[in-house]
């Protein structure tokens, strides 16, 4: 199945990509993918899928959009 | 006692005098200093009901004990005085090096009264004051103004000025420092241009009393390093504040078209990837660590400093998706002295009034010259609709009528930050109960409301979540005075302001005791509007209609057909009241005013409004 995933903030220029679409297998979950795209575990973040946040064993859907952010503040 | 110069500079602009006042140990304990002593101090002497834009009202500048030390982010100051955007209680803080110098020249605070003859530039130089005439920039915008100022006296005092909406009362006048520094949203400029006060300039030579120099200045600095070396890790200043901005589009939170929509596919134009790519300098306050304006060149070639709330407000809300172009509303906004953020609102309300038939206008969303038209407008007060809509856009929505007001996007008054709450309930209670209107600095909650909660939640985890933000962002740091980025961007541990301020007063304070005096303050704050609207009621601490709308829910996205239901913000306005200690009202009761140590102003404000 295919994924798209959208880094932000800082993800970007530290984990090399704002956003690029993944084959994946079925049955990948949110925290299968967060190891797919190299994102430091360690980092506190937030991941959305299609605008919900999502839970690190939640299996995700072919043409999901998810989104890996930093966790703001709202300054 | 050390932590504190131990007086105030009380300025009267009429008489053109003004006083060194001591203030005793026990009020600086009670109240700290920055929108404690503010609150307190405008508390005590203004009487309800005094005109915000008149005489009677006072300006204040106040600074907390670590104000202008050498430690993570300190070049603080707080500007408070009577609201004219409100009527209410108004403050701002914005980074300034009065921080530094006021304190330098012996003062916690300075209150200026009275209203000076002719265009006035008031200049403290330690222990002396002048009264200067400020005719030769009267009139000119705050970049014009602030050069003056520095050909004068050099870059290094410390220096608040206001723009031509600050002189002409624009409601949402901020108080400017710096070249790029704002604050006072809550009509502080214009509070300042009502006094024919153009601008203040501070120098000062003094040592700032503390039990532990050497001790403050060895953490100060290794701490000011710690800091900066936290954030090139996590990459925060990259993109700044306007990291968010992208974000808040994949989730349904960002304001566009006057928060009708939630999300636009053209909103990655103005993201912090492109703003980062645009950069052409960055910026920050005095002391430090984490730099949050990214300049960039606007569509005339002027820098333009942004960051994510003038981003969000003019530049998605109005359907503007190119950031020279917004970059230059940004600018204008700047030198105007207009608050960005109520700038970009009242502008979107005009537009949607026009949309919606409330009034015509020849005005629309995406339009760029329309908009630094109207500004200049609003600047100068210029013919009717730049009258109106320098009243702001509650004023506006009543002249307009015809139910422009459940679009106008305002609470008391002060319009909404860049975070649109159409489905994020605790986001809105944050905006609703925010003593001075609808800032976002007293409580943000949107990654708690999605991560630690769930979005469709109306419970009472979300009203804890407000007033324990509350303590520390609208408390802890508007009186310590400091910048909160620290915390809340880099995940600066909060153990370390008891310790700074352990260092300068040499007294043990635990954060417990901290968020007593923050909920002290909030009280404080309560019995101010009880003062000014003793007919006060829940209403008062709604958000704006339209998020009640089911005409108005998105049609796609993650909160498809959903909106704000009132009776459910009801309950959750309900649990925060009841974890406050305040009645159904929403004011404090005895019994909280007593267990906060301010039953005597509870007894003060009840001679004007009823308590329970």
């Amino acid at each position: 199945m295919t994924i798209t995933v959208k880094l932000i903030g800082p993800f970007v220029q530290l984990f090399g990509f704002s956003e690029k679409q993944l084959d994946v297998p079925a049955g990948t979950t949110s925290d299968d993918l967060i190891g797919l795209v190299s994102i430091d575990r360690s980092r506190p973040k937030i991941v959305t899928r299609n605008g919900r946040a999502v839970v690190p064993d939640e299996a995700l859907a072919d043409g999901d959009r998810v989104v890996i952010s930093p966790i703001y503040s709202g300054g | 006692m050390n932590g504190w110069t131990g007086q105030f500079l009380r300025v009267n602009l009429t008489a053109k005098t003004f006083k060194k006042e001591p203030f005793s140990d026990e009020f600086a304990l009670k109240w700290i200093g920055g929108r404690g002593f503010a609150a307190k101090i405008l508390f005590d002497e203004l009487a309800p009901g005094i005109d915000p834009l008149g005489p009677d009202n006072k300006f204040i500048v106040a600074l907390g004990p670590i104000a202008g030390i050498p430690a993570p982010n300190t070049g603080k100051a707080v500007v408070a005085g009577k609201s004219p955007s409100t009527g209410g209680y108004g403050d701002g803080n914005l980074g300034t090096r009065v921080a530094e110098q006021l304190r330098k020249a012996g003062y916690d605070a300075l209150i200026v009264e009275g209203r000076a003859a002719e265009p006035t530039m008031l200049f403290i130089d330690d222990d002396k004051v002048e009264f200067l005439s400020a005719a030769e920039v009267w009139g000119q915008g705050t970049y014009v103004t602030n050069d003056w100022i520095y050909a004068k006296y050099g870059k290094s005092v410390g220096v608040l000025n206001i723009g031509q909406a600050g002189e002409n009362l624009v409601r949402y006048a901020v108080v400017r420092s710096m070249e790029g520094r704002a604050g006072g949203r809550t009509g502080m400029g214009a509070v300042m241009g009502s006094k024919l006060l153009k601008a203040i300039v501070v120098k000062g030579t003094k040592p700032i009393p503390q039990a532990d120099p050497a001790g403050m200045k060895k953490v100060g600095y290794d701490d000011l390093r710690e800091v900066n070396r936290i954030d090139k890790k996590s990459g925060w200043s990259i993109q700044s504040t306007n990291g968010v901005l992208a974000w808040c589009n994949e989730v349904a939170a960002l304001p566009v078209r006057n928060f009708r929509k939630t999300h636009h596919p053209d909103a990655w134009k103005v993201d912090g990837e492109r703003l980062n790519n645009a950069r052409i300098a960055t910026y920050g306050c005095p002391n430090c660590t984490m730099r949050c304006g990214i300049t960039i060149h606007d569509d005339e070639g002027r820098e333009s400093e942004l960051d994510y709330e003038n981003v969000g407000l003019l530049g998605p809300n109005l359907e503007i998706f190119d950031l020279p172009q917004l970059g230059s509303l940004n600018y204008l906004c700047d030198d105007y002295g207009i608050d960005t953020m109520s700038g970009g609102c009242v502008l979107s309300f005009y537009a949607d009034a026009i949309d919606h038939g409330a009034v015509a206008g020849d005005y629309g969303f995406n339009d760029a010259a329309g908009s630094k038209k109207l500004l200049g407008q609003i600047a100068r007060r210029e013919g009717e609709i730049g009258n109106i809509l320098a009243e702001g856009s509650m004023r506006a929505a009543r002249r307009f009528g015809h139910g422009s007001i459940d679009y106008a996007m305002q609470v008391k008054g002060l319009e909404v930050a860049a975070y649109n709450c159409k489905f994020i309930p605790g986001m809105a209670l944050a905006f609703g109960v925010s003593p001075i209107g609808a800032h976002h600095k007293e409580s943000w909650v949107i990654t708690f409301e999605l991560k630690q909660s769930v979005r469709e939640s109306y419970g009472p985890e979300k009203a804890q979540k407000v007033v324990d933000l509350q303590r520390i962002r609208g408390g802890l740091f508007e009186y310590m005075v400091a910048c909160r980025f620290p915390w809340i961007e880099n995940g600066w541990s909060l153990e370390n302001y008891p310790k700074y301020f352990k260092l300068v007063s040499g007294l043990d304070r635990t954060l417990d005791d901290f968020w007593v005096i923050s909920d002290r303050i909030y009280a404080m704050l309560k019995l101010f509007w009880l003062r000014e609207y003793p007919q006060t009621d829940r209403k008062l601490d709604y958000p704006p209609a339209v998020w009640f709308d089911p005409t108005n829910a998105d049609t796609e996205g993650p909160i498809a057909g959903k909106v704000l239901e009132y009776d459910k913000y009801d309950g959750l306005l309900q649990h925060y009241y009841d974890i406050r200690g305040y009645d159904k009202r929403g004011i404090p009761t005895k019994a909280t005013l007593e267990r906060l140590g301010v039953a005597e102003e509870g007894r003060a404000a009840e001679k004007y409004g009823k308590l329970t």
